[in-house]
């Protein structure tokens, strides 16, 4: 936090003040590839602070690098400049407490493996004893509305179910932040929708914190406490708004609120403007 | 039960086409014996337990073989397949090794170990060691690199990763290398029979044909392809478990 501190961050503060600590902070964070003389810059000085609890969105033209900041914040990417600390200490590595779930999940489920052993094996991971597996996959198959499909394998199952899967299995990990990387573009509206309302009860039950990539500006108003806007060439923050939505939301009085409009209309101008 | 009626009406036809014209005398050749002369050195050889016995030496020395080809196999491709370094270093001596046919050994095997089992098992192993290898190296690279960051979310340790995620995303790949070489092992280790190693159904074949006992030869020559079938059909039904086979594979 010190490092923090001493630093002013133009990040404003998150809905409610009791939560106002931060679970990630981004100092600077830049990458780039290849040597340093003609080295192609993917991100380019992001400073941001993600607050306990809240749910952040960052939405962005493809191509603008969304994809690479989850990635850095999972630690599967190290930050060629810049520092990115997670509760406090510098992120060396992957790490169980953060949670991601890709948008490719038919990829990042294990396909000889029933759904009930998908999410098992983030028990097994966490050295669980085996003989309490059953209960608390059978609770999170239940949240997730999966209680039928335990002993299916992900191939039988629709888009859709497949993506509940790999959110059981990643909260079945016990993470502290869920990060999340399009998780539903690759589903139909319909489906879409659902999942958003499902994330939406389940990160203000478990008071998660959640970090959101979509391309998708109403997705990002719906779901997010703030937005952040990035633009390309290289990724770099562009535009920060505080969505002052009241929650529960919902899909048709949200969508047709005029403070929602009003955010549609002057995020849907900046993306345009790239 | 029709198409086996259908099939089996050519060599049927021809068997007693061949059992009439060399009764009749149209047919003569020493080469050639009676097919009731056949099925009778055939039921003869059961009858005492040679072929038996014979068959069970061929057997033992083509599993002897393949397993400890699946072993290495496995072993020693999945530590090329997740190691690009190891793989450049071995990588051009395996090249240079594999292109010699297995039966080249058969000098020094027999030099390193004498007649018997293990110096036909080791022959068996060296042409065996390679489809299961190579698919091995294939099958871990082609592993789809999302299942590898889950394990590294996850933080499992480099057994939990192999046992849960690499050996089973990989035994797919893994089992048509172990399918191409169970075909060898039975092909290899009559050869070395027939060549050196006194002992099998190998060697039962070349001593009929060496006394002349044609209507021998032609009874063993009936047998290995009647072992050879059924052991490819025991394969097809192994193909058919398969899920309940998979290592890591949990309800």
């Amino acid at each position: 936090m010190s490092a923090g501190a001493a630093r002013v961050v133009a990040t404003p503060a998150p809905a409610s003040a009791a939560s106002a600590r931060a679970a990630l902070e981004l100092r600077g964070v830049g990458l780039a590839f290849g040597s340093s003389a003609d080295a192609r810059k993917i991100l380019d000085d992001i400073t941001f602070d993600v607050f306990q609890g809240e749910i952040l969105c960052l939405v962005g033209p493809s191509g603008c690098g969304k994809t690479t900041i989850l990635r850095l914040l999972s630690g599967l990417l190290q930050p060629s400049s810049g520092e990115i600390r997670f509760e406090g200490a510098a992120i060396a590595g992957p790490s169980r407490s953060r949670a991601i779930v890709f948008q490719d999940y038919s990829n990042a489920l294990l396909p000889w493996r029933t759904v009930a052993g998908n999410v098992a094996l983030s028990l097994e991971a966490r050295k669980v004893p085996p003989q309490s597996h059953g209960e608390i996959v059978s609770a999170l198959l239940k949240k997730m509305n999966l209680q039928g499909a335990a002993g299916q394998y992900p191939s039988q199952l629709s888009g859709g179910m497949q993506q509940r899967v790999q959110i059981a299995r990643c909260l079945a990990q016990q993470p502290k932040i869920l990060l999340m990387d399009e998780p539903f573009g690759a589903l139909d509206a319909m489906t879409r929708q659902a999942l958003q309302d499902e994330l939406l009860q389940l990160a203000a039950e478990q008071k998660m914190t959640v970090v959101f990539i979509t391309h998708d500006l109403e997705e990002a108003i719906y779901l997010g406490d703030r937005v952040f806007v990035l633009g390309s060439n290289p990724g770099r923050i562009i535009e920060q708004i505080k969505v002052d939505l009241p929650r529960p939301r919902s899909q048709l009085e949200t969508r047709e609120d005029w403070r929602f409009l009003a955010h549609r209309h002057r995020l849907f101008g900046l993306l345009q403007g790239h | 039960m029709q198409r086996f009626v259908r099939g089996a009406m050519l060599p049927v036809l021809i068997v007693l086409l061949w059992e009439v014209s060399s009764r009749t005398g149209l047919l003569q050749f020493e080469s050639l014996s009676r097919p009731s002369d056949i099925l009778a050195a055939g039921l003869g050889g059961l009858a005492d337990g040679s072929t038996l016995l014979a068959t069970w030496q061929t057997f033992e020395a083509a599993l002897f073989g393949l397993l400890l080809a699946i072993l290495v196999g496995i072993l020693a491709g999945t530590i090329l397949g997740l190691s690009a370094t190891t793989e450049r270093i071995v990588g051009p001596t395996i090249e240079a090794f594999r292109p010699i046919p297995a039966v080249a050994f058969i000098p020094l095997s027999l030099l390193l170990f004498g007649f018997g089992l293990p110096m036909e098992g080791m022959i068996v192993t060296y042409a065996c060691v390679w489809p299961i290898l190579l698919g091995t190296i294939h099958a871990v690279r082609g592993i789809e690199p999302r299942l590898n960051e889950v394990a590294r979310v996850l933080e499992l340790s480099f057994a939990a990763r192999m046992w849960k995620i690499i050996l089973p995303a990989a035994l797919a790949r893994i089992n048509v290398g172990i399918r191409v070489a169970v075909g060898f092992a039975l092909v290899v280790a009559v050869t070395v029979e027939i060549i050196v190693n006194p002992r099998g159904l190998g060697y039962s074949l070349i001593l009929a044909q060496q006394s002349l006992r044609v209507d021998l030869m032609y009874a063993q020559l009936l047998w290995l392809s009647f072992v050879g079938y059924a052991i490819n059909a025991a394969l097809r039904n192994v193909k058919v478990s398969q899920p309940a086979l998979l290592v890591g594979a949990r309800p």
